[in-house]
């Protein structure tokens, strides 16, 4: 299991340096506008072929470019229906705490689990690599987070079923 | 003009189509001969001829990943697959991994990751875009 997970997080950092490329583009439908291209996509010219990695079956990361944004959208292992309950409540924890973040999308992309927003301002203020070491790292982070919470879900679990049941012995 | 167009594209996929299958008849003969490396060359060669529609497309994809899934040496692949096939690969490499399956995916991120080192990161923009030549 983790012999795919470094080639896969390779990949994807090595995509989304040659992704990463944005620049500046001011709306060319309507004036004085600025919008994201990627969420849009108006013009078949200014996006480029959107790139899916799978890891496997339940696991995979939508890399959509265009010339002024990019969207990173991600699907996360769910084995169980716990763990199904888990990452749906806790990704949407993180989402609508968006603007904290600056580039999460509050809404994940219909089918996956989790989605970043990168536009040219983001590349402008922080560094690139630095991004993408965030979202890297993010993704390294998450399995490890649903399995501690699944395991202290299990754990209080079992610590309130013993004393509840201790006073029918 | 569209229509006639159309007919020679269909008579056009059907020669293609007989062309793929006799590449696939020479790439199983040469994985016989336990040569992924040459099945590889084979099945990545003449591709941009052969473009069209999602048939050929297809059988050429069928091709390719046979011969793929023979890999065992990537590194040594690599090193005698001429340049001008990089780009190409790293096409089917994403094709491979956009298909979600177990095994193919686990053999074209090792692909990917060599194919990267080698080639560099300029070889995955061509593939970003490239629209016109997809695979």
């Amino acid at each position: 299991m983790a012999s795919t997970l470094r080639p896969y997080l390779t990949c994807i950092r090595n995509t989304l340096d040659a992704a990463m490329c944005l620049q500046n583009f001011p709306c060319q439908e309507v004036e004085r506008h600025n919008k994201p291209e990627i969420e849009l996509k108006s013009s078949p010219e200014l996006l480029l072929n959107p790139v899916l990695i799978c890891r496997n079956e339940s696991e995979k990361c939508l890399i959509e470019t265009s010339i002024n944004s990019l969207r990173i959208s991600l699907k996360v292992k769910q084995a169980d229906e716990l763990e199904n309950i888990l990452t749906k409540k806790f990704l949407r924890f993180l989402s609508m705490r968006a603007e904290a973040f600056q580039v999460l999308r509050r809404k994940p992309v219909q089918g996956y689990d989790i989605s970043f927003l990168i536009t040219n301002y983001h590349c402008e203020e922080m560094q690139k690599h630095k991004l993408i070491d965030f979202i890297v790292q993010f993704m390294e982070d998450i399995d490890k987070e649903i399995s501690e919470l699944k395991m202290s879900v299990n754990t209080r679990g079992r610590l309130v079923a013993t004393e509840f049941l201790k006073q029918f012995i | 003009m569209a229509r006639a167009e159309r007919f020679v594209e269909a008579d056009n996929a059907e020669a293609i189509i007989t062309r793929i299958e006799h590449k696939s008849r020479k790439i199983e003969s040469l994985l016989k001969q336990y040569k992924p490396v040459e099945a590889l060359k084979t099945a990545l060669e003449g591709t941009y001829a052969m473009t069209g529609d999602e048939r050929c497309k297809s059988a050429h994809w069928i091709a390719v990943h046979r011969a793929l899934m023979a890999i065992k040496d990537v590194d040594g692949m690599l090193s005698s697959l001429d340049p001008e096939y990089y780009d190409i690969l790293m096409k089917y490499l994403y094709r491979g991994l956009a298909t979600g399956d177990r095994p193919t995916c686990d053999q074209c991120l090792r692909i990917h990751e060599k194919l990267t080192e080698k080639a560099g990161l300029g070889c995955i923009l061509r593939f970003l875009t490239d629209t016109v030549n997809t695979v």
